[in-house]
């Protein structure tokens, strides 16, 4: 561009520039601390407006009082000073959002943090807003397929659902996410990962992981990092919610993972402490249900009048010690349709993922799998619960009857089987051809250690060999009796040569 | 924190001393100095007075404004803007504080309460550099 091209241009928008005339309402700042700024004036202000500060720092309203506002500073508060200049802005707190938010990484206000350069936007969108009302919601009956034995078949959720990951530190919570947004490729699912209160170099990992897998080209991640004042952390997962709700707004289905909640909480406890809220159980404010209630109870599926689309939600929670009865826990097992529970010890004997199917629940249930797989997992629910009560009893004596024995065995198989690689979702069909050898007792006669080894043969085997079978799950969702007699036969081909 | 906010206190010192002879004002300035004592509000004094300023203008129609201005203001803009102010804030009394700013290069910025009127050549700067640099 031309020097004298850049003057045309700079001319033609001051030309259109008009100044406006305005009655601003200025208060001034009494106190800044840790984040927060006590404002005086301000009188018409609303509770959630967006408020601007001298040097261009956004804050946002949070306590009003008689004589003076509670304002959250979302940014550098260190260049903030007493008498300072607050503007209030008119407006609740919103973000920018686009279809070209896809594939990048953004902070709590929806700005990029990528380096890849601005993301243009034609909308905002609130990020407090009320969740959708029950004529709007249509019941939860389509899968999200997370690609992970265990939760496809005993835990399943449906699109739309709240489901819980919950467990100690390093059980693998974040990675069952990961694998459930990997596994969303080509499954017309947008996915939104918003991390708060994390390490910076944990996102960066899971970025790498995310582009290497192809699936940033449907992911956006908002990071609210462990560095950053605890107000962006407290608004992290409303800005996710919003990007999610704008995608959901155009008849998509969407994935959102909360990483993690507890942490969430805790910003917000020490927001609330420090703006002089009461606190209670915990030193948690009273209001920390509503803040986690409010948040889920946006997930939603939509019925088609009312533009369809939907919301699944994975919050994580994580414990300390195993103890799931503390206060944020109850809570948010409380709000969700259910959980999957991640024990250490599980995780230690080398089950993994270390879901603990007897404490994990789905209550939107079997409602939300498709058809031959509930047709497998309804039996192997049954072989799992028989074989954790044989399994505490079997201990007290080796004189079991033959059909103990075979339920024993059959549950050392079930639970070889449900063991899972981490960053290898495996696709429905695969997973119903296994756990259709596995509860049709197929993988009876081979040896525990060997099962693996069984089944990554089988499903290459399958694949290529039960051609129908595979056809028939994939579209139609469910065999007809021509597919599994062709199945049945690939199995015992396979387990022909195998030996 | 505290129970009584300092406007409460404001008010209740404006409605105590509300048509009282100089006598009984002497024996209400007494009692607010022991009640402010007692109850060891002394360091909020200057806080309570500004807001018993505020609460006597209020009760009295008056309005107090602050210009702001490069140049001293001229008579007849100051009969204006007395007009505009009375018939805005529906005020019988106005009261003008002048502050010259060589920084607002021209025009006038009129503070009342907290609502800002900014009519500075330098606000419209402001706003032109935002609009410049707004995002696409």
């Amino acid at each position: 561009m031309s020097n004298s091209s850049i003057v045309e241009n700079l001319r033609k928008e001051i030309e259109n520039f008009k100044a406006q005339i305005k009655v601003e309402k200025v208060g001034k700042v009494m106190e800044v601390f840790d984040g927060i700024a006590k404002v005086s004036g301000l009188s018409d202000i609303k509770s959630s407006e967006m408020v601007t500060f001298l040097n261009g720092e956004t804050g946002v309203a949070l306590n009003l009082e008689e004589d003076a506002v509670g304002v959250i500073i979302l940014g550098d508060f260190s260049k903030i000073k007493e008498g300072d200049e607050v503007k209030a802005t008119g407006r609740i707190l919103e973000i920018s959002v686009s279809n070209n938010i896809l594939g990048r990484v953004v902070n709590a206000i929806g700005a990029p943090v990528d380096g890849k350069g601005v993301i243009k936007s034609e909308k905002t969108y609130p990020i407090e807003k009320v969740a959708p009302g029950v004529i709007t919601r249509l019941s939860v009956d389509q899968p999200v397929a997370t690609g992970i034995k265990v939760i496809d078949a005993i835990i399943p959720v449906g699109r739309g659902q709240r489901e819980l990951i919950i467990g100690d530190r390093q059980t693998g919570k974040t990675a069952l996410a990961i694998d459930a947004i990997l596994n969303q490729k080509g499954q017309n699912m947008i996915c939104v990962y918003v991390s708060i209160g994390q390490k910076d170099s944990k996102l960066r990992k899971l970025q790498a992981r995310l582009e290497a897998g192809g699936a940033m080209a449907y992911t956006v991640i908002v990071n609210a990092s462990a560095s950053e004042a605890a107000a962006l952390s407290y608004i992290a997962p409303y800005t996710g919610v919003s990007i999610a709700e704008y995608f959901m707004d155009q008849g998509k289905d969407v994935l959102i993972i909360y990483d993690d909640l507890s942490k969430h909480a805790v910003a917000y406890r020490e927001i609330s402490l420090l703006l002089r809220r009461p606190p209670g159980r915990e030193a948690y404010p009273g209001d920390v249900f509503y803040l986690h209630s409010r948040l889920l109870e946006r997930a939603c599926r939509r019925n088609e009048k009312y533009g369809g689309g939907s919301i699944t939600a994975f919050p994580i929670i994580e414990t300390q010690a195993g103890d799931i009865s503390a206060y944020i826990p109850t809570n948010v097992i409380s709000i969700t349709d259910g959980q999957i529970f991640l024990e250490t010890d599980l995780f230690y004997k080398g089950i993994r993922p270390a879901v603990n199917v007897g404490s994990s629940v789905s209550r939107v249930g079997s409602s939300a799998q498709i058809k031959a797989m509930k047709k497998v997992a309804g039996t192997l629910k049954l072989d799992l619960a028989q074989f954790r009560e044989l399994e505490a009893f079997s201990q007290f004596g080796s004189d079991l009857d033959e059909s103990t024995k075979r339920q024993l065995e059959r549950g050392k198989r079930a639970i070889e089987v449900l063991k899972q690689l981490q960053y290898a979702p495996i696709k429905t069909e695969h997973q119903v051809a296994v756990l259709y050898a596995l509860t049709r007792g197929f993988m009876d006669d081979v040896p525990v250690n060997k099962i693996k080894e069984f089944e990554a043969g089988l499903t290459e085997y399958s694949e290529q060999n039960a051609k129908t079978f595979y056809k028939e799950v994939k579209e139609a969702k469910m065999w007809t009796d021509k597919g599994e007699v062709e199945l049945k036969k690939v199995i015992e081909d396979f387990k022909n040569g195998w030996n | 924190m505290s129970t009584i906010s300092n406007n409460d206190i404001a008010k209740a010192i404006y409605l105590a001393s509300k048509d009282k002879s100089s006598t009984e004002m002497h024996q209400v300035h007494k009692k607010v100095v022991e009640f402010l004592t007692r109850k060891k509000f002394m360091s909020r004094v200057a806080v309570i007075l500004e807001q018993l300023k505020k609460v006597i203008n209020f009760e009295n129609g008056i309005v107090s404004a602050t210009v702001l201005s490069a140049h001293r203001v001229h008579e007849k803009e100051e009969k204006d803007l007395v007009h505009f102010l009375k018939k805005r804030y529906s005020a019988k009394e106005v009261e003008l504080t002048y502050i010259l700013d060589q920084s607002l290069i021209r025009g006038i910025r009129l503070e009342v309460n907290d609502e800002v009127i900014d009519l500075t050549v330098r606000n419209q700067i402001n706003q032109l550099k935002e609009y410049l640099i707004r995002p696409a």
